[in-house]
C-alpha cells in the first residue's frame, strides 16, 4: 500500500490497525502509554504484549498521572510476560489468529465493549528462518476484521532494519506519528500547543543549548501571539536527569522573561528539584516549581501524553 | 580541566593570621585570650586543635555555651588539604548564616604532617580561597620548630596577617593562593589498586557514566536520594573533563569497606588549581557544577601533572 495515512495516537479511536516507527526509546514508551490511557479512558480491554519494556511504559504511565493499579488488578490492563510473547511469535500463524481471537471473545464476553492490542515485536525478527511479520500482520487484519478491537504494532529504528521498517510501513493502511520539536534518543522535547512544551528523557552537556534554544522560540512565540497564555509551561514529568549547567539555564531563562511572563515547571521530580534548588530556583521570582505530591496518584481524570 | 571559579566583588572578609609559640604554655597564653575574647563579645568560636590543648582551653574555662570543637581531619582525609577546606568552610558557612560574625582558632598538629608537611601548605592556600566570603577571624597556631621547614615556608606565605606581642601585623611574606599552590601544587593522592570500573569517554557518553555509576552505588546499597546526589556530582566533575580536557576522558571507581571513590582523568591543563571552593555568583552561568559536588562529596581532591588534570571523589554512604 503506497498512500500511508500519519494521525496521533488519540484519533486511533477510528482505525483498527497501525503502525508506529518511534526513533527513540522515549518516543516508543510516550506512545505505548498514549494508547493504553487511550483505552483505558474508554473502558476498553488493553492487552500488552511486553518484550522486556513494560517497566519504562508503566513508569511513562505514572509519569502521564495515568492510574494502572486498579486497571491491572480488575484484568483491564493485562501484560503479557515477555516468555509468553516470545511463545506467542514462535507459534504457526493460525495458532497466533487463534490466540488473539479468543484473548478478544474472552474480553467483550467480560463485557468490556473493545479491545486493545500492542507491545514490541522485535523478537520475531530473531526467528531463524520462520514465516515473516508480514504474515502474521496478515493474520491479524484477518482476526480484527469483524471485531471491535485496535492493534498499534511498533517497528522501532533502534531494533527493527530499515528495510523490515519499509516493508512493514507498505502493509498497514495507518501509521501513527508523534512529531517531536527535537529527539537525540537522550532527550525529547514534544509540544502540543504554543507556550508550552514537554520534556522527556534527560538534560546533560550535550543536549543542553537545546533547552535555551526551545525556551527563547516558546517566549517568542508567546509574545507574538495574543491568545496564548503568560506562562510558558514546560512538563517535566518525565525528565530523569538535569546537569548543573542546565539549571542554571533555566534559573536564568526565567529570570530574564519579560515581567508579565513566568517559566512554570511542572511534574518536576524530587531529583530535578533538588538541582534546581541548588542553582538558585528559590531566588528566581518568575520560576515557578510545581511538584507532583506523590508518583502513584490517585484513580480518577487522567491526563493523556502531550 | 579548565574549571572558573566566580571573581566576587565585595571585600574580602576572612581575616587570617599566623601566629608561632615556643612551648605549650605560651600557646595558651596566646590562645585564651582570643577565645575568651570572642566569647565575651557573644560570638561563637570554633576551635581546630590538638587533643591536648583542647583539655587544657576546657580545664582554662570550663564549657562555656558558644564554644564549638570543630572535627579534625581523620583517615583518607589528610590526602586533601583541599577537601578539609571546602567541609570546614561548609561547616563555617553553616554556622555564620545562622550565628553571624565567628571567631576560629586552628592548631597544626603532627599527626597530619603526612610525608613532608604539605598538607598545611594546600590547606591553608585552599582556606583563603574557601573562607574568603566569611565573616571570620581565624588564628592558625603554628610551632617556631615543626618537623618539617615545609610548614613555616607555607605558613609564611598563607597568611596575610601575623600575631605577636598580642598585637596584629601585616606579613609582608604572603602570597596569594594560587601563587602559593603554583609553586607547590597539590600532590598526587597514594594510588589505589586495580578498580572495579574502569571506562574512557566523551561528550556525548555522559550519560553512560551516569549509568554506570548509578548502578554501581545502587548495588553498593547505597540509597536513592544519596546515589543520585554522588551521580551528579561524578557528571559535573565528568563534564568539565570533556569539556575542557580535550575530548576523551577517563573514569576509574572504587567500591570498598569505606564506600564509593572514583576518579575522573582527562588531558587538560588545570586553569585555576583550587576548582569549586567558593560559592559561584548566582549571575555566573558557569563554575557551579565543581562546587556543588565538593558539597554532595566527602572528599574531592583535584590535582595535575605532565598527563593531565585529575580529580578523586570519596562519598560514604
Amino acid at each position: 500500500m503506497e498512500s500511508v495515512m500519519t494521525r496521533t495516537v488519540e484519533d486511533m479511536t477510528s482505525v483498527d490497525h497501525a503502525c508506529a516507527v518511534p526513533v527513540s526509546d522515549e518516543q516508543l514508551w510516550e506512545m505505548t502509554a498514549a494508547f493504553v490511557a487511550g483505552g483505558l479512558a474508554a473502558g476498553e480491554q488493553v492487552l500488552y504484549f511486553d518484550d522486556g519494556t513494560a517497566t519504562d511504559v508503566l513508569a511513562r504511565l505514572a509519569d502521564d498521572r495515568v492510574p494502572v493499579e486498579r486497571p491491572m488488578a480488575q484484568g483491564q490492563l493485562a501484560i503479557v510476560p515477555p516468555d509468553t510473547t516470545r511463545t506467542a511469535l514462535r507459534s504457526p500463524v493460525p495458532q497466533v489468529k487463534q490466540i488473539v481471537g479468543t484473548a478478544i471473545d474472552g474480553a467483550l464476553q467480560k463485557g468490556f465493549p473493545a479491545v486493545r492490542l500492542t507491545g514490541q515485536l522485535s523478537y520475531a525478527l530473531q526467528r531463524a528462518g520462520g514465516v515473516s511479520l508480514r504474515e502474521y500482520d496478515d493474520a491479524i487484519d484477518e482476526v480484527i476484521r469483524d471485531r471491535p478491537a485496535r492493534v498499534l504494532c511498533f517497528y522501532d529504528r533502534r531494533r527493527f532494519p530499515d528495510e523490515a521498517i519499509d516493508e512493514l510501513r507498505a502493509q498497514h493502511h495507518t501509521e501513527v506519528a508523534v512529531p517531536a520539536i527535537y529527539d537525540d534518543n537522550l532527550l525529547r522535547i514534544t509540544s502540543d500547543r504554543t507556550g508550552s512544551a514537554r520534556l522527556a528523557g534527560e538534560i546533560d552537556h550535550s543536549n543542553r543549548p537545546r533547552i535555551r534554544r526551545l525556551l527563547d522560540t516558546t517566549l517568542d512565540q508567546a509574545l507574538r501571539s495574543h491568545s496564548a497564555p503568560s506562562d510558558i509551561t514546560l512538563d517535566l514529568s518525565s525528565l530523569r536527569f538535569l546537569d548543573v549547567a542546565g539549571a542554571v539555564s533555566l534559573v536564568h531563562a526565567a529570570e530574564e522573561f519579560p515581567s508579565t511572563h513566568r517559566l512554570v515547571l511542572l511534574g518536576v521530580r524530587p531529583r530535578v528539584a533538588r538541582v534546581l534548588d541548588r542553582c538558585g530556583a528559590p531566588f528566581a521570582a518568575q520560576l515557578v516549581l510545581n511538584q507532583p505530591e506523590t508518583r502513584t496518584t490517585h484513580d480518577g481524570a487522567h491526563a493523556a501524553a502531550g | 580541566m579548565k574549571v572558573e571559579n566566580t571573581r566576587r566583588a565585595e571585600a574580602v572578609r576572612l581575616r587570617h593570621a599566623a601566629a608561632f609559640y615556643g612551648s605549650n604554655e605560651q600557646l595558651l597564653q596566646m590562645m585564651l585570650p582570643i577565645v575568651s575574647g570572642g566569647l565575651a563579645r557573644g560570638e561563637p568560636v570554633a576551635v581546630a586543635v590538638r587533643p591536648s590543648t583542647e583539655e587544657s582551653l576546657y580545664a582554662a574555662i570550663g564549657d562555656p555555651a558558644g564554644l564549638i570543637v570543630l572535627a579534625q581531619p581523620e583517615g583518607t582525609d589528610i590526602e586533601s588539604g583541599q577537601s578539609v577546606a571546602a567541609n570546614r568552610a561548609r561547616e563555617l558557612r553553616e554556622l555564620t548564616a545562622t550565628a553571624g560574625p565567628a571567631t576560629v582558632v586552628s592548631e597544626h598538629w603532627s599527626v597530619l604532617d603526612g610525608a613532608d608537611g604539605s598538607f598545611w601548605t594546600e590547606l591553608d592556600a585552599a582556606v583563603n580561597v574557601a573562607l574568603s566570603d566569611l565573616p571570620i577571624e581565624l588564628t592558625c597556631f603554628f610551632p617556631e620548630i615543626p618537623l618539617h621547614q615545609a610548614i613555616l615556608d607555607g605558613a609564611a606565605r598563607n597568611h596575610p596577617l601575623l600575631l605577636s606581642g598580642g598585637e596584629l601585623r601585616h606579613n609582608p611574606s604572603f602570597r596569594n593562593p594560587r601563587d602559593v599552590l603554583a609553586e607547590r601544587p597539590a600532590p598526587a593522592p597514594v594510588l589505589l589498586g586495580a578498580p572495579d570500573l574502569r571506562l574512557t569517554f566523551g561528550a556525548w557518553q555522559l550519560n553512560e557514566v551516569r549509568e554506570a555509576v548509578e548502578h554501581a552505588l545502587t548495588s553498593a546499597d547505597y540509597g536513592a536520594g544519596r546515589a543520585e546526589d554522588v551521580v551528579l556530582a561524578v557528571n559535573e566533575v565528568a563534564t568539565n573533563a570533556v569539556e575542557h580536557g580535550g575530548g576523551e576522558a577517563m573514569i576509574c571507581v572504587w567500591l570498598g569497606n569505606d564506600g564509593f571513590t572514583c576518579e575522573i582523568h582527562d588531558r587538560g591543563a588545570l586553569g585555576d588549581p583550587l576548582p569549586g571552593l567558593q560559592a559561584p555568583h548566582p549571575s555566573e552561568p558557569r563554575g557551579r557544577g565543581v562546587w556543588i559536588a565538593r558539597q554532595l562529596c566527602d572528599t574531592l581532591h583535584v590535582w595535575a601533572d605532565g598527563t593531565g588534570t585529575h580529580v578523586r571523589m570519596r562519598a560514604a554512604r
